[in-house]
């Protein structure tokens, strides 16, 4: 645990967070090629919300694939191939937002290299880029303990896990989500927590399956601390 | 209609959605908002505002609501730039434009103290827009918010109304699909709905069953509903089409309920139409109902197994957020804001002809669980994304991220 003596039993302030979404700036794609042409252009924080932010945006949708070039590739190209190649990537798996835009781009070259022509979509379906601000605000909690978190996950906002499960990993140092971060800092107590966290697969996980997964995961470990404590 | 408070909505949207709306609005406490459009009764706009600003004051906000007045002359001249902003030819002569800009100029006048001091002012479609112009001072943020979809805008109209408002801040838009290339920021912000409206509140079993017996439908046998204006544009005879398509393979009733079309001949013509399309079938139910009947409305809706929004063109389609969040599954054109709502097995179905939907009819009346299962999804959609709660968080996140510099993609407030 070198390294993180600095947050050594500091409370955690639970934060919450909101995004006003806005359009990215780049012109709609209809087909393959311009998909590809637009994402090798496109601002970083455009393929951060298609990756990323999918989640938290207000929606009716619970789509199969959690980003939303597979989603579109499945849905409006109807290039089933071509979307689960798309979808099964993991941007948290990546350093950084560069190399994840270059291996998109690699695999849409190779899904039109094997394809006879440019499949396209009508207008009205063409892919719009968009990105978003998040505005980050405090929760009014704070925790004293990881140990506490048992108890407050059933209560926290979607958002607020989103900010400090999955947000968390481009922001921190060690790319891990805050919990971790903290747990990091307080001792080895808790490393039985930080595994718990370390082995969730959140990425294709709903915010609600996140939670319940993440309630599931610690209640031994937090009931266990709560009696040794 | 009577403000109400945001206490009385923690009830259906839970404590935390409300603390999330008093966080962020500390932020902003005391911020000068003003909203600004062209009526303060009838319509979806108005209908905003009339909940948006006192829930902002509830907030800490100083929100208040101006608006632009003018003759018919004025308000002929801006329907038709609704009507060109939607794609239609319309004719705009430099006269209509003088009209135009003579009456806001002379609102303007009593307007501008209280716009150029105001820290946000948002105005609302094109009727206000000119105001920017008239208003050198001022001292905070200029946003358009946009309700009408401008993507196929016809280009005379679009290229007068975007040299006004190029000039703003930022616009918003309720989706991206409706948006305009400009040179600034367009946000997205979804409509809502407000679950206490009359519109969407929970009403007594006594008052639906009475709805039912008012009009002769039958409590024994299923209801299918569609309600909107008499309409080419939402295909009111496709939806008995379809119905006939049923063909009593399963026993049910429809019910086609629509706005008053008395004052519109082509609402009346059409309203003939689906008489017409009805006749000797009497268990169809065509039922022409008063602009302000919203609780008849809701109680129709509430009596449905299933709500029908069978469009052939749509801009957002809050009727079928409004059947979603009575827990009933729909089915929907294939079109606009609709295709955003309902998705196949998951909240509805969309279909793309009378076939389609008498499909769709027949495989959710033969399975009530399915039904029940697709209404629960799609109420839980609602609660979650698009109550007016969700919308009041986007209008403040917005003037918080103003406040800190949109420019960044993480503030922390």
């Amino acid at each position: 645990m070198a390294g993180h003596s600095e947050t050594k039993n500091m409370p955690f302030a639970v934060k919450d967070c909101a995004l006003i979404t806005r359009m990215g700036g780049v012109d709609t794609a209809v087909n393959l090629r311009e998909l590809r042409e637009r994402i090798k252009v496109c601002p970083e924080a455009c393929l951060f919300h298609h990756f990323m932010e999918t989640l938290v945006r207000p929606s009716f949708d619970d789509p199969e694939f959690r980003n939303d070039f597979a989603v579109w590739s499945a849905r409006y190209l109807r290039d089933r191939v071509l979307a689960e190649r798309l979808g099964i990537l993991n941007p948290y798996k990546f350093d950084n937002l560069k190399h994840l835009r270059e291996t998109v781009v690699e695999i849409i070259d190779d899904r039109l290299s094997e394809m006879p022509f440019v499949p396209s979509v009508p207008k009205g379906d063409d892919f719009i880029f968009m990105q978003a601000t998040t505005v980050v605000f405090d929760a009014g909690l704070t925790l004293d303990s990881p140990f506490e978190l048992q108890k407050i996950l059933p209560e926290l906002s979607y958002s607020s896990l989103y900010y400090h499960f999955i947000e968390a990993r481009r922001r921190t140092p060690q790319r891990v989500d805050d919990f971790t971060a903290w747990c990091y800092g307080v001792g080895d107590e808790c490393e039985q927590l930080i595994e718990a966290f370390r082995t969730i697969d959140f990425y294709y996980l709903t915010l609600p399956e996140l939670k319940k997964t993440l309630i599931e995961a610690i209640k031994p470990i937090s009931l266990r601390g709560r009696h040794d404590g | 209609m009577t403000a109400k408070s945001l206490a009385i909505y923690e009830e259906i949207v839970g404590r935390v959605a409300i603390s999330q709306l008093k966080q962020i609005a500390d932020d902003i406490e005391g911020a000068r908002v003003v909203h600004v459009n062209s009526t303060k009764a009838g319509g979806g706009v108005a209908e905003i505002l009339h909940w948006l600003i006192p829930l902002m004051n509830d907030l800490g906000l100083k929100a208040s609501w101006e608006i632009v007045e003018g003759h018919d002359e004025y308000f002929n001249v801006t329907k038709s730039f609704h009507n060109g902003l939607q794609g239609n030819h319309v004719v705009l002569t430099p006269s209509m434009i003088e009209v135009y800009e003579q009456t806001v100029g002379k609102n303007a006048d009593r307007l501008r103290p209280v716009l150029e001091e105001a820290d946000f002012v948002f105005v609302h479609d094109p009727q206000p827009a000119y105001l920017l112009k008239l208003c050198p001072n001022r001292k905070g943020k200029w946003i358009w918010r946009c309700h009408i979809d401008v993507s196929h805008p016809y280009r005379k109209v679009w290229s007068y109304l975007k040299g006004l408002v190029s000039g703003f801040d930022a616009s918003i838009f309720s989706m991206p699909h409706f948006a305009q290339s400009l040179p600034h920021a367009q946000f997205i912000i979804a409509p809502s709905i407000d679950p206490l409206s009359e519109k969407n509140c929970d009403i007594p079993q006594k008052e639906i069953s009475a709805t039912l017996k008012k009009f002769g439908i039958s409590p024994e046998l299923p209801v299918l509903t569609q309600v909107s204006r008499f309409d080419r544009f939402k295909d009111p005879v496709g939806v008995i089409e379809a119905f006939s398509l049923l063909n009593h393979a399963v026993e049910a009733q429809l019910v086609l309920a629509g706005g008053g079309a008395t004052d519109d001949p082509e609402g009346e013509a059409v309203y003939r139409e689906v008489v017409d399309a009805a006749q000797g079938n009497d268990r169809i139910f065509v039922l022409q109902l008063p602009s302000d009947a919203h609780r008849t409305i809701n109680a129709l809706q509430r009596a449905s197994s299933i709500v029908i929004q069978k469009s052939l063109q749509e801009g957002f389609g809050l009727t079928v957020t409004e059947a979603m969040w009575k827990g009933k599954p729909v089915i929907g054109g294939n079109v606009g804001g609709i295709r955003l709502q309902v998705h196949n097995h998951h909240t509805g179905y969309l279909v793309d002809s009378p076939e389609g939907a008498a499909l769709r009819m027949r495989e959710l009346l033969r399975q009530p669980e399915k039904m029940l299962r697709i209404g629960q999804t799609a109420k839980q959609f609602v609660r979650e994304n698009f109550l007016l709660t969700r919308h009041l968080r986007e209008y403040l996140t917005l003037m918080a991220g103003f406040r800190h510099g949109l420019e960044n993609d993480l503030i922390r407030v």
